[in-house]
């Protein structure tokens, strides 16, 4: 795996979920950075720490705030976010700036997989095949 | 009661009257006629009434006297619709005949329906020579068709808010469900990365491949949860979507130079009280298969195939390894336990096959539970 040591935050209000999602990031060769479980923190993490990658879910624990995170993350030319989310109707038409959509439950193969493209896709790693179990942005421009 | 022929009898002759006394007859049943009847001469200033029954003035309140030599328009009144008034004028204009509705007064003042048809009656030149009315009172039919009209509206108000209820109580359960759907995938994220969590903190390897293990059983699961309400009917669960996922999924876990897997799913709607037991038994015969029909570096081919035959789905599971006599890695023998309860579960049958090298496992299930 060249995953090229790209820097991923965390954002994810499940404990369990987002630490056992360090370890795979870790295991995967990336760099978690950090982990943060509401909005606030989730755009001041980001803003202090500059990650490659955002993984956003939309339930957080002030409420269904990962949209808002995600237009504030996408904003910031450099980080490519990722939903991960159980609640996939709740993405708008735009993804909110998104890349896509990584539907939970997910399995560690998608993660890995979604990772990768994104990796090759956004930040010059090599070139990756669009995973399934993603679902793709229309026309996302990073 | 006036005489239609009074006007006219002036200064005709003998022949004349031969005929109206053959016309009298008529003119006798005209006047006892139980239908309102009204007879106007064109030929005079105004086209005044020149007759009118004993029916026409029980029907108006007016006496004979009140109404001969008058014009209809009396009848008329504030609520009269004009454009019904314009088309007896027209008529009377065209001498042609006409069928209407009209509001008229009685001379009390109480409003009626008038159900009219006017005719004109012509000589035998084919002039005009008087118009003739029959009147009927059709008030309560338009007092029916009114209520009835009432009806329909209160009706069809009452359709309404019943229907805004049906749909806030529709839109309330599909919010429920979406909500009870987001916290089953949730949790069994949460669960999934728990027995994760454990297996990467053991120590044991045994205790890690057992944990992992579960967590790929919870993974078939989730699988099959992610699926159920990915598509519109609620009811079904597509097994080719969940054999995709699934396949890919298995694959990331095994040599592709070592193992083949093929996996050829027909598009089979299954119930979805199936979805989560079928998962888990495609789980587990697969991985049987691909984890202890291999020992060591042996090479070989998985193929698992699904149809739908009547109304039961055929599973067949080949491999070409050492088959099941051989495989003593699996001490616990708990997948297979597991692959015998899920058959029995879903009232299905198992047979196995021994192909001499490896295995054929046939299983087959019925797809309406019967009950």
């Amino acid at each position: 795996m060249s995953a090229g040591g790209l820097r991923v935050l965390i954002v994810e209000d499940e404990a369990f979920i987002a630490l056992e999602l360090e370890c795979l990031l870790e295991e995967a060769g990336y760099i978690p950075v950090g982990v943060a479980a509401r909005s606030g923190e989730a755009i001041a993490l980001a803003r202090d720490l500059a990650p490659d990658i955002a993984l956003v879910d939309i339930h957080l624990a002030d409420g269904p705030t990962g949209v808002a995170v995600a237009q504030a993350l996408t904003a910031r030319p450099g980080t490519t976010v990722l939903f991960t989310t159980a609640n996939a109707k709740r993405v708008p038409p735009d993804f909110a700036g998104a890349a896509g959509i990584i539907a939970k439950p997910y399995s560690e193969r998608v993660i890995r997989a979604a990772l990768a493209y994104v990796d090759g896709r956004y930040h010059g790693g090599a070139p990756a095949e669009p995973p399934d179990g993603v679902v793709l942005a229309p026309r996302h421009h990073p | 009661m006036i005489g239609l022929d009074a006007p006219r009898q002036v200064g005709i002759g003998q022949a004349e009257m031969a005929r109206h006394a053959a016309d009298a007859p008529f003119l006798a049943a005209f006047r006892a006629s139980e239908a309102p009847m009204v007879m106007t001469d064109p030929a005079r200033p105004d086209n005044p009434i020149v007759f009118a029954n004993d029916a026409f003035c029980r029907l108006t309140g007016y006496a004979a006297e009140d109404v001969l030599g008058r014009n209809c328009r009396f009848l008329q009144g504030p609520d009269t619709d004009p454009a019904a008034i314009a088309q007896v004028r027209d008529a009377v204009a065209q001498g042609e005949s006409l069928r209407v509705d009209l509001l008229n007064y009685r001379k009390d003042g109480l409003p009626f329906w008038n159900a009219m048809t006017l005719s004109p009656v012509r000589d035998e030149a084919g002039s005009v020579r008087s118009y003739f009315a029959v009147l009927t009172d059709v008030t309560r039919t338009h007092r029916t068709e009114r209520a009835l009209m009432r009806e329909k509206d209160a009706l069809a108000q009452d359709l309404e808010t019943r229907n805004r209820a049906l749909q806030a109580a529709l839109d309330q359960q599909t919010a429920l469900l979406h909500e009870v759907d987001h916290r089953v995938k949730n949790n069994l994220q949460v669960i999934s990365s728990l027995v994760l969590l454990k297996a990467r903190r053991s120590r044991d390897a045994a205790c890690r491949d057992v944990l992992r293990s579960m967590a790929d059983r919870i993974g078939a699961l989730a699988t099959a949860h992610r699926l159920l309400y990915a598509v519109s009917d609620v009811a079904r669960f597509d097994l080719r979507d969940f054999a995709a996922d699934f396949a890919a999924d298995l694959e990331a876990g095994i040599d592709p130079d070592r193992i083949a897997l093929s996996v050829d799913v027909e598009a089979v709607a299954v119930p979805a009280s199936m979805a989560a037991p079928l998962a888990l038994l495609v789980h587990e015969l697969a991985v049987n298969a691909v984890r202890h029909a291999f020992p060591g570096e042996r090479h070989g081919r998985v193929a698992i195939t699904a149809r739908a035959e009547d109304a039961s789905l055929i599973l067949d599971i080949r491999d070409d390894g050492i088959g099941m006599p051989a495989q003593s890695e699996n001490p616990e023998g708990f997948g297979r336990d597991l692959v015998g309860m899920l058959v029995r579960q879903l009232r299905g049958s198992l047979a196995v096959e021994d192909l001499n090298p490896g295995t054929h496992i046939h299983v087959v299930l019925p797809l309406e539970t019967g009950r």
